[in-house]
């Protein structure tokens, strides 16, 4: 059972404003790549952080802006009232709930807990028992880009804070759909992605223009953003990480995981895998997902 | 009364502006001053229009009148020949047809041929003659269009038995919009301009309603100058076009901007059908795609009617089909591993076994499903 419900009217980010005085300290854990961004994005808005990292030295740059550190997850959680997780995968988001001076050791009534890593259904329903059995609330909250993907009674709570960072918010249902969603449009990038790459060196070894390509890809059906945005530095060789390529492929495999325990076909999905693990294994995991392009490109003959 | 001349001009072979200038009846403007009144009052950037306004008047055509005298401005030097007069459109199919009658519209002398002769009435209503053979619109006609679904049918009209290449001559030109391979574009060029006619391959990007809209992507290379001519039709039926060079590379970008799209839809397919089967609702999935970087117009058009398991044919599945077999061609021919496109092959074929050859190629999601019923 679901139902969506598309973001309400944007609230003012007035500090005087009742429902964001409220927030006032809110907890961030995991200052990565998007952890970091999102939390500079609160500070900017108003928001009073606590922040903690496994490494210590990435708070640095929020301390400077204003947040404070917190030593550990429990920590973080006994001095907040909302704390919002951005973990990289299943192990972390689990680590730190469950850790020593995990969240588990300080959450309790009154208190929300909102992750926002990419887990799978297992997972996330893992660490919503374990939090509301200690009297806590928890919504399951994976971001698509710009967007989050959430649920609960925490949604109303925190949507200033949802507000600040996203564009568009869809209540979903039970915990776990939000996952879910997550993992099938992640899958379907992941594809493009590579479709994308084989065409670019198709293009190449044939003889045409690469950028050619790309200009009469934007002006048709298939036009989308991350071509726009991806296609030239591609071209390049260049793959500054906006989304880690091992992370693609690790969305992969746990979309592949949930087709396969739902026995759904997904060849395309599976051939796309194998060229992220490929690249995973010529060292690219780190660099942007779009590195899957070296994958197509790297062979005899390509310029 | 006054006649109202319209000017379509380009200012390089991306972007298009369209002018509407009044004149005095038959008075004669010159082309180059129908040019310079297109600068003074059309901005000199990408307008890209949805149906076929007047972009500078407010003003509503009533006339058309026949321009004599065309200077492009993209060409290094203005071509002397004149816009062609009389017009041949070889396959009045699901595109062939809307094409043409755009042609009609906008005041060609359009002659005709389909091997079903009944899908040319539309066109005769609308004015245009018929010959009963390829062989015979090309003699008749100084540029002479085929848009055929297929490399076989392309090569048969062009070089078979009455076949356009024996009406062909010296003075004349060919633009082949069908999408076929390279080396079967590069056929159909030797028996043209054998002739001594001139030779165009211009595969379109675009389906039904672009072709209706005049918003098609012509993909061309081949003769420049055929291009060059040939250019002020391009603009009727279309919004861009590309010249890529030599023949072989309109038909290559062709076949890669396919491939490309061939893939993205069977991957497409398996999220709306995994989103199903794990309990979301595939029209949200639909709708969050649209909000991110991977939202594409074909996902917005496509997503609902797949939803409801209906695909009305705007590109047939076989045709699909046959672009990524020709892709995989081409990738093979140049020693390139693509196992995304040769995935999404796969569940074409699968498509096509199930008798979805006709449906629009969005139906490939239906060789995802399992096939409950068995036919004896």
């Amino acid at each position: 059972m679901w139902h969506s419900h598309c973001l309400v009217e944007r609230i003012c980010f007035d500090p005087r404003n009742p429902s964001v005085r409220e927030m006032e300290e809110i907890g961030f854990l995991g200052l990565g790549i998007m952890g970091k961004a999102m939390s500079m994005n609160l500070l900017r808005h108003g928001f009073k952080l606590t922040v903690w990292n496994r490494t210590l030295s990435r708070c640095d740059e929020l301390v400077e802006h204003g947040a404070t550190i917190g030593e550990t997850p429990a920590a973080v959680i006994k001095k907040c009232k909302y704390t919002i997780a951005m973990l990289s995968d299943p192990a972390a988001a689990l680590s730190v709930v469950f850790g020593e001076d995990g969240v588990l050791e300080q959450i309790g009534s009154g208190k929300g807990y909102i992750d926002m890593s990419t887990v799978d259904a297992e997972t996330s329903s893992k660490i919503s028992e374990a939090i509301t059995s200690k009297g806590g609330s928890f919504l399951e909250a994976p971001v698509s880009g710009s967007k989050n993907l959430l649920r609960m009674a925490l949604y109303e709570a925190a949507l200033p804070a949802f507000d600040v960072l996203g564009k568009k918010s869809f209540f979903l249902g039970q915990v776990g759909n939000g996952a879910k969603m997550k993992l099938v449009v992640n899958m379907i990038m992941g594809s493009m992605m590579n479709a994308f790459s084989e065409g670019l060196v198709l293009a190449d070894k044939s003889g045409l223009n690469p950028q050619t390509l790309l200009d009469v890809l934007d002006l048709g059906a298939i036009a989308n953003p991350m071509f726009k945005m991806k296609g030239p530095s591609m071209i390049q060789s260049s793959y500054s990480p906006a989304f880690p390529l091992k992370h693609q492929q690790k969305d992969m495999r746990l979309a592949l995981a949930l087709g396969d325990e739902n026995e759904v076909p997904m060849p395309v999905a599976a051939a796309a895998n194998e060229a992220f693990k490929k690249a995973r294994g010529m060292g690219l995991g780190d660099l942007d997902f779009s590195a899957v392009h070296e994958t197509v490109s790297s062979g005899k003959g390509s310029s | 009364m006054a006649k109202i001349l319209m000017v379509k001009a380009s200012y390089s072979n991306h972007y298009l502006t369209t002018a509407a200038i009044l004149s005095p009846p038959n008075t004669a403007i010159s082309a180059s001053k129908a040019m310079s009144m297109c600068s003074s009052f059309c901005p000199r950037r990408p307008i890209s229009f949805r149906a076929k306004p007047i972009s500078c008047f407010p003003i509503k055509p009533k006339f058309w009148v026949h321009v004599k005298a065309f200077s492009s401005q993209d060409s290094t030097s203005p071509p002397k020949d004149e816009i062609p007069a009389r017009i041949g459109f070889l396959g009045l199919g699901i595109m062939g047809s809307p094409m043409a009658q755009n042609l009609i519209k906008a005041g060609c002398d359009v002659t005709v041929w389909n091997r079903t002769k009944s899908k040319c009435d539309p066109l005769i209503s609308l004015g245009a003659t018929y010959k009963s053979s390829p062989e015979e619109v090309a003699a008749s006609c100084d540029v002479t269009f085929a848009m055929l679904a297929d490399p076989e049918s392309a090569v048969d009209v062009a070089c078979g038995k009455h076949g356009a290449a024996n009406g062909m001559s010296s003075g004349k030109g060919y633009v082949d919009v069908s999408t076929v391979d390279g080396a079967t574009s590069k056929l159909i060029s030797t028996h043209i301009k054998s002739t001594g006619a001139l030779f165009l391959e211009a595969p379109v990007s675009g389906s039904k309603k672009p072709a209706e809209d005049g918003q098609l992507i012509f993909l061309t290379a081949g003769d420049k100058s055929l291009y060059d001519t040939a250019g002020p039709l391009l603009d009727i039926m279309g919004k861009s076009r590309f010249y890529l060079g030599d023949v072989g590379n309109g038909a290559a970008m062709k076949l890669v901007v396919n491939m490309i799209m061939g893939s993205m839809m069977a991957s497409f397919s398996e999220g709306l059908l995994l989103s199903e089967k794990v309990g979301l609702d595939p029209s949200v999935l639909v709708q969050v795609i649209s909000q991110g970087a991977i939202s594409a117009p074909m996902y917005s058009m496509k997503g609902p009617s797949m939803v409801q398991s209906l695909y009305p044919t705007a590109f047939p599945l076989k045709h699909q089909q046959k672009d990524l077999r020709l892709a995989l061609g081409l990738a093979e021919l140049v020693s390139q591993p693509t196992p995304i496109a040769a995935a999404a092959n796969e569940l074409y074929k699968v498509a096509k076994s199930r008798g979805l050859s006709d449906d629009d190629f969005s139906a490939v999601i239906e060789a995802l499903k399992v096939k409950m019923e068995q036919r004896s």
